[in-house]
């Protein structure tokens, strides 16, 4: 079975189309994203705390909502998560060392007797603890972004890093975009999710890359466009299978994996397809248009052999 | 053969024994595991104690024991003593093959995760040899710049000291001493107290019967302990948070107590006055409440009162007014607060209604100077009820405690025969100190024969009983309004001593049983339709080539296991998910090595020569693109904590172990299905 045979499509030329596209879309998202003035982020980054409570029978909102307001908690987030009988409450930026979660939990307790409530998860962040993940978060990727860069830099050609570097952008950001108009939390595990479609485009991004290198040393009498066009041809059967059967088992994730990963399975959904897309259509073009030149030159003279 | 896959074959050979040896204690442990959950079923219907209960009895080695207070049937509890042996043995090699099984994580097993930080501020309080309010101010304002800006608390610390001018030794260490020198002493001192903490919180947390509690140092002044299966998180941090600094103090004679009430007074006049505020008394609210002296009563705001911008507390839903004894507002406006009821000797009532007010007045600078030195006003730890209403009581006591917990031998919990009428049948905490603290006891006894001695807890006053007589064994008792638990509980942190500084959560992540089963089936289920789903799929799209893939997916997937276990890494549910998308990318090595095969066919290559090109080709982009996931998965692992960095772990492992999968046992697959006959056709 085959669902590619040989193709020709000439990627090449439709790389103004599909930069222009990407990049309006991710605009959109970045538009969404700075007039609610920054990411849904979760307690994980704010500092709060967030309760999912089951009662054994059905329970308004307004009475929980009465009970917390009673104990100085007006404001808490209250709301509905699942079926009628689970409530997750969300108290946002608290003060450090307050115990918010043992407040709630004993007014819970005594105001609902009637209606048992079972504690499914309790979370609770100090701000300084907030603070220190974000300032960690993003050291993180600053990381993770420049490991890349110098091992593509090493492994290719500086040119390549820097195609693999603006694809990865396009996916975070397009992710983020998404995350932002649907108005999905940024937490602790969309951040891990993040990595991985980091990870997972770059894996895409590198398969293409290596045929394109392996192509520049065997067609030498080819011009670099044709090059790319043929190289990402080459691996577009691979590409499409391989993001079909990850993009399976996220989907079941997705489906299955519960409340605790949704917006984390979310995340590596969109970035499946997003990943699969840049490989081709920005990481590649990226190099094309910069890359000409100077990939041409430094391949022709065999200066980087296969290591 | 060709290319050495004599040894290939062995190396394979080798890997999968080991993984089998590594899986083999997990599987052992679920079996065990269903054997012991038997067991623990029959005792709990012979016992009426619940599963936490019985495991706990199973970890501390004592369930005959608690066996025998459970159940008074004789042939019952010979019956349960039989079961709970077997259960013993059983308890016993499931917890030697634990240490080779996988671990699951806290969010499938239930269980609680909490961080906390050891209050570095209020640890130095306690070190300075001399407080006054300049102190205070000075370590507020350290508190303040080293919270916002993380930076390390003692730099902080020499900085606002050096900026404002104070030395050091006026407040800590000796008066010769430099700066450096003293901070650095504060430092070991600190580092000490966090390691003592440390201890006292072990001693704690064994008192609860979870299986492997972990308590770890994080950084210089975090501790993280994770309690797994634990039902009553309330209970537990209750017991961990409480600094449980217990001290007898000695309560100030009536004359005495009049004295300073009197300066207090006439301090907050003072102040009032310097404020220029009115005392606005809302004559439409006339509060009715029946009370207990004969005094008339106002609701007022504090702000009335007291000034704008006083609201008590932080929070505005906080009912902000306070009962006033309106005959007295004017002439004594600290009176006013107060009430007195019968049965209070030394000490003054005032309504529950009161306390925040009176704790913010008696604790504003003013006030302070209006208390002598050695006097230190606290605060009953509970309300008392009367009449419908609560009361609290405040106490004037002796600054410096007479005797501490440090001296505590031992802490018991029994039920009260009843030297008052309204204790009888409660249960009391019985204390006994050590040798010294028994001789320090009996000279303070008898040289304050017919006074009130305080039993404070925490700062707040458990008891005030009268001294009777000289107390020569070193015994005493602690009553109070508590309840069974309550009153356990205490024994249990009077026991394991008090902490050297308080602590507080600034991370807890709590998961319930109910949610943890539910990732795990969900986990499972997902795991097993993904797997299901690839294989399928790669059957259809390479047939007999596809089928050789999938065997390279499941042998991947023992792999991760084998190696989980081998690490002893603790599974979670973002773990799992790992394993999921791995098996989803795991066979992308197989699809570049295919694609590459099949084009090498479309070349007229044989099926030998293509196979061979396939792998060779298509090896270097395979190793290329994993590293680089590999690379992001370390970066993941580095900076993420828990669960997170569970599933850095498994699509790590996952990586390395698909490639050894991927390319080598499926090459060798190939060469063996192409060995003495050439194959004329691949299945591809």
């Amino acid at each position: 079975m085959q669902f590619i045979k040989k193709t020709n499509i000439d990627f090449v030329a439709k790389r103004r189309f599909a930069l222009i596209t990407s990049g309006v879309l991710i605009l959109i998202g970045m538009v969404n994203l700075i007039i609610k003035g920054g990411p849904d982020y979760s307690i994980d980054f704010l500092g709060g705390t967030e309760i999912h409570v089951r009662f054994s029978n059905e329970v308004a909102v307004t009475e929980i909502r009465d009970a917390l307001a009673k104990v100085g908690y007006a404001s808490a987030e209250i709301k509905n998560f699942g079926n009628a009988t689970d409530v997750l409450i969300r108290i946002e930026k608290q003060q450090e060392g307050s115990e918010v979660s043992d407040t709630i939990i004993s007014t819970l307790k005594d105001d609902f007797s009637n209606n048992t409530p079972t504690m499914l998860s309790v979370e609770s962040v100090g701000p300084k603890i907030g603070n220190e993940l974000r300032t960690q978060s993003v050291w993180a990727v600053i990381f993770a972004l420049l490991l890349i860069l110098v091992y593509v830099w090493l492994r290719f050609e500086f040119v390549f890093g820097i195609g693999a570097i603006v694809a990865l952008f396009h996916d975070v950001l397009f992710t983020l975009g998404i995350f932002s108009i649907l108005g999905l939390e940024i937490s602790l595990s969309v951040l891990a999710a993040f990595f991985t479609i980091v990870g997972y485009s770059l894996n895409d991004t590198i398969v293409v890359f290596d045929r394109i290198r392996e192509n520049l040393r065997s067609r030498r009498r080819d011009d670099f466009f044709t090059v790319i066009n043929v190289s990402i041809n080459q691996s577009l059967s691979r590409t499409i299978i391989t993001s079909l059967t990850t993009f399976f088992v996220v989907l079941v994730l997705y489906l299955n994996g519960g409340e605790v990963l949704h917006n984390f399975s979310f995340a590596l959904l969109v970035g499946v397809i997003v990943g699969t897309y840049s490989s081709v259509f920005i990481a590649t073009p990226v190099v094309a248009e910069w890359g000409y030149k100077q990939v041409q030159a430094s391949v022709k003279s065999g200066k980087k052999r296969r290591k | 053969m060709r290319r050495n896959n004599l040894l290939r074959s062995i190396i394979v050979g080798i890997v999968l024994v080991w993984a089998a040896v590594q899986i083999y204690p997990t599987i052992k442990v679920a079996q065990l595991q269903k054997e012991a959950n038997i067991y623990s079923e029959q005792l709990q219907t012979l016992s009426n104690l619940d599963s936490d209960e019985i495991r706990a009895g199973l970890n501390a080695g004592d369930l005959p024991a608690r066996l025998e207070k459970a159940i008074e049937d004789e042939t019952k509890l010979q019956d349960a003593y039989a079961l709970a042996e077997k259960a013993a043995l059983l308890h016993d090699d499931i917890v030697k093959e634990e240490n080779h099984a996988i671990k699951r994580g806290l969010d499938l097993l239930g269980g609680t995760y909490l961080v906390y930080e050891v209050n570095l501020p209020q640890l130095t309080q306690n070190i300075a040899k001399k407080h006054d309010a300049r102190l205070d101010s000075l370590l507020a304002k350290i508190e303040k710049q080293s919270g916002a800006s993380e930076s390390d608390y003692f730099n902080t610390f020499s900085n606002v000291f050096n900026e404002a001018g104070i030395r050091l030794s006026l407040y800590f260490g000796k008066r010769i001493q430099k700066n450096d020198e003293i901070i650095k002493e504060l430092k070991e001192q600190a580092a000490d107290a966090v390691n003592r903490t440390l201890e006292v919180l072990r001693n704690r947390v064994d008192q609860f019967g979870v299986s492997e509690p972990s308590i770890t140092k994080q950084g210089d002044n975090r501790i993280i302990i994770e309690l797994a299966g634990i039902k009553d998180v309330q209970r537990a941090k209750e017991i961990i948070g409480k600094t449980a600094l217990l001290e007898f103090k000695l309560v100030k004679e009536p004359d005495v107590n009049m004295a300073i009430l009197q300066d207090i007074d006439n301090a907050l006049k003072a102040k009032l006055n310097r404020m220029d505020s009115q005392t606005k008394v809302d004559s439409g609210n006339d509060s009715t409440a029946t009370r207990p002296a004969a005094r008339k009563d106002k609701e007022v705001s504090v702000e009335s009162l007291f000034g704008e911008g006083t609201t008590i507390g932080d929070d505005s839903a906080t009912d902000s007014t306070v009962l006033v004894d309106e005959g007295l507002v004017k002439e004594n406006p600290f009176l006013s607060l107060l009430t007195s009821f019968p049965g209070s000797r030394n000490s003054m009532g005032l309504p529950a209604k009161n306390l925040q007010a009176v704790k913010r007045i008696v604790n504003s600078p003013e006030i302070l100077k209006a208390i002598p030195d050695n006097v230190k006003i606290h605060f009953s730890n509970a309300p008392m009820i009367i009449e419908e209403q609560e009361y609290y009581e405040m106490y004037f006591l002796k600054k410096k405690a007479e005797i501490t917990g440090k001296y505590l031998e031992e802490a018991n919990v029994s039920i009260s025969s009843g030297s008052q009428s309204f204790n009888q049948g409660q249960p009391l905490v019985n204390l006994k100190f050590n040798t010294e603290g028994a001789r320090i006891f009996s000279v303070v006894t008898g040289a304050n024969v017919n006074k009130q001695l305080a039993i404070v807890l925490d700062g707040k006053v458990a008891s005030a009983p009268n001294i009777s007589g000289k107390i020569p064994g070193g015994s005493a008792q602690i009553e109070g309004s508590f309840t069974m638990e309550e009153a356990k509980d205490l024994a249990i942190v009077l026991r394991a001593g008090a902490l050297p500084a308080p602590i507080h959560v600034i991370e807890e992540r709590t998961v319930g049983p109910s949610l943890g089963q539910d990732s795990v089936h969900a986990g499972q289920f997902s795991l097993a339709v993904g797997i299901v789903l690839v294989i399928i799929f790669m059957a259809i799209y390479y047939k007999i080539s596809g089928l050789i893939a999938d065997v390279a997916l499941l042998l991947n997937l023992f792999l991760i296991l084998a190696a989980l276990a081998f690490f002893h890494a603790t599974l979670t549910l973002p773990g799992i998910a790992g394993i999921i998308l791995t098996m989803g990318m795991a066979v992308d090595a197989n699809v570049l090595i295919f694609e590459r095969i099949r084009e090498e066919l479309a070349t007229g290559k044989t099926v030998r020569a293509a196979i061979d090109a396939g792998y060779d080709r298509a090896f270097w982009t395979i190793f290329d693109a994993n590293i680089t996931t590999f690379l992001t998965a370390l970066v993941l692992y580095q900076f993420g904590s828990g669960p997170v960095r569970g599933f850095a772990v498994t699509l790590s492992i996952g990586i390395l172990a698909s490639m050894f999968t991927a390319i080598v046992v499926t090459h060798l697959i190939f060469d063996a299905m192409n060995g003495k006959r050439s194959l004329s056709k691949l299945s591809i």
